[in-house]
């Protein structure tokens, strides 16, 4: 029995007990509001995506499989078959995988360094992580953009430094021109892959190293010191010690970054073709933008929600799983 | 190793603050349009954003409204429920800890979808203070996890010496519990208060273009090109991010927060 239990089962013997006091109402308020405010929204989206959109009008509740129908083989089937929609999800996945790789990967040896330090640098190199995960989604794009954009940036600098020509000279512009990274004149960043994938990454890599600390603070250093001492190099303690004893958080981390990135709009839809946009963008622009075919964009969403709660339930198990070892 | 380390860490260090610095120096900028490095430098863009642009210091207020209202009711909403696990670690608080992080899990995009309608049915939609509610529960995961962690700090046999002296529930409450879990309490608040007033896709859903918050016009500008003053107002939002996070680090124990090793020093 622990001591907030024993007060208050003494509370609970008092005459008091058959009121209605504050204990006892708190539970029940409190679900009511959470579950208001925190599911209802959710079952929204799902019941509208069974809705059907009225032509010239708003939209009804029904219960069509239309939409999903869409969603998967497009409006025309069974007399014409289209993935556009599943190719927009599989853009969403895929530069929801290559950026959350890459901030991982990038930031696994950064977090490892940063564990390493004394306490105070550590906070001071958190605040500053910190302040940089929080920076807006709409302020990091604009400001690779200003870096990425033809007129000034990264192009400019390249072509004022005399870069562009020598990469024209060693022949590598031809592969840069291939990649869809440069026009005739000079490398050329926006609209690109490159720079969608860039700025997602950039996103989450604060988030990657917040994420990775807790798991990297509690390795046991002793092991790795064992191994140095035995004469192992740091590239096999990275991968015979390390790796392994945190091979389930990574994994965990990545995850969750890819959940994350999989409703990223502003990014994609700055830097990406409007050809390789994403279901986030198809959503937008069936609830509020061009298309105004809400229950279509519920669908989207409501797809886009079965893959992260799919993610999510994976990712949560293999980070239970990875405790109890 | 012992160089290739720091070097790496002073890598990300200067690529995360690259475009950061960028954006510093495009507000400098005398002209209209955004240049890197600024021509013609001038401070003249911050007095527009704080002062003389209603569209500017109509944002600004917006989003503080917003931050400031959904930080109060985002802890509010918390701490009841992190206090009912801790206390109680009942099968129904657990359940209302889950739901509540929930939103926050899930890709923003698709709560933002389900609040537009919800808000679309209830009457809100476009309201600042279904603003405020919306980024309170989406956002009601952090101080939900700060205060458990300052809860979990509390030492058991405080509270058992409480109870044997005779102290009731909630004289130990004020006495023990409260005075334990405040730096707690407050870092969620600024957690929440810096996440609302970046956060952008929840409240483009919700705002249905009623009302502008700082990002919100930010997006909006996008399209007419950018402009130094844009740049001045991601300054002030670093600026208060920085602020806070240094507060939290100088004052709470920020990397506790963020899961360190207690044992080791």
């Amino acid at each position: 029995m622990t001591a907030v239990e024993r007060i208050a089962a003494d509370t609970a013997d008092r005459p008091a007990r058959e009121r209605l006091t504050p204990r006892r109402i708190l539970p029940w308020l409190l679900s009511a509001v959470i579950g208001v405010l925190c599911v209802v929204p959710f079952l929204l989206v799902i019941a509208i995506s069974f809705g059907r959109k009225i032509e010239g009008a708003a939209w009804v509740w029904d219960f069509t499989l239309e939409n999903y129908e869409r969603f998967f083989v497009g409006a025309l089937w069974p007399d014409e078959v289209t993935f556009l929609y599943l190719q927009q999800l599989g853009f969403s996945f895929w530069y929801a995988v290559v950026a959350s790789l890459l901030a991982v990967m990038t930031a696994l040896p950064f977090t490892l360094l940063l564990t390493g330090l004394s306490r105070r640098a550590q906070a001071a190199w958190l605040a500053f992580i910190l302040s940089s995960l929080s920076l807006s989604e709409v302020f990091i794009v604009m400001g690779w953009d200003i870096l990425l954009s033809n007129n000034s940036g990264l192009p400019a600098l390249f072509k004022s430094t005399g870069l562009t020509q020598w990469l024209k000279d060693v022949g590598w512009f031809q592969t840069l021109r291939d990649w869809g990274l440069a026009s005739p004149r000079n490398v050329k960043f926006k609209t690109s892959q490159f720079a969608t994938i860039l700025t997602m990454s950039y996103l989450v890599w604060p988030y990657a190293v917040i994420l990775l600390f807790p798991a990297l603070s509690r390795l046991d250093r002793s092991q790795s010191e064992a191994a140095r001492t035995m004469g192992a190099g740091g590239w096999t303690v990275a991968r015979t010690v390390i790796l392994p004893a945190i091979r389930l958080p990574l994994f965990g981390s990545t995850l969750l970054l890819f959940v994350f990135l999989l409703g990223t709009y502003v990014a994609v839809t700055v830097f990406a073709a409007p050809a390789q946009h994403t279901t986030a963008v198809a959503i937008y622009t069936n609830i509020r933008g061009a298309n105004l075919n809400a229950p279509f964009g519920a669908t989207q969403a409501v797809i886009l929600l079965i893959s992260a709660g799919v993610c999510l339930g994976l990712g949560h198990r293999l980070n239970r799983w990875a405790e109890a070892r | 190793m012992r160089i290739l380390g720091p070097l790496y860490m002073a890598f990300c260090a200067v690529l995360l603050a690259l475009p950061i610095a960028v954006v510093c120096g495009a507000a400098l900028n005398g002209g209209r349009s955004m240049f890197f490095p600024p021509r013609d430098p001038t401070l003249a863009r911050f007095g527009e954003f704080f002062v003389s642009e209603p569209v500017w210091t109509q944002a600004l207020l917006n989003s503080v409204v917003v931050a400031v209202g959904a930080a109060t009711l985002a802890v509010l909403l918390a701490w009841p429920v992190a206090y009912l696990l801790w206390s109680t670690g009942s099968k129904l608080s657990r359940t209302l800890a889950a739901l509540g992080s929930m939103p926050f899990a899930v890709p923003p995009i698709v709560f933002g979808v389900g609040l537009g309608f919800f808000w679309g049915f209830l009457g809100g939609l476009g309201t600042i203070w279904a603003g405020v509610v919306s980024h309170a529960v989406l956002l009601m995961a952090l101080p939900l996890v700060t205060i458990s962690i300052g809860l979990q700090s509390i030492d058991r046999s405080h509270l058992d010496a409480a109870a044997t002296m005779g102290a009731t529930e909630s004289v130990t409450f004020r006495t023990v519990i409260l005075p334990q879990t405040i730096p707690y309490t407050i870092s969620g608040f600024f957690f929440v208060l810096v996440l609302s007033f970046n956060e952008f896709i929840v409240m483009f859903f919700v705002s249905a273009s009623g009302f502008a918050t700082v990002t919100l016009q930010i997006f909006n500008s996008l399209r007419n090109g950018y402009t130094p003053t844009m740049a001045v107002a991601a300054i002030t939002f670093i600026g208060v991010s920085v602020l806070v996070f240094s507060a939290v680090a100088r004052w709470g124990d920020l990397p506790r927060l963020m899961g360190a090793d207690q044992s080791r020093n």
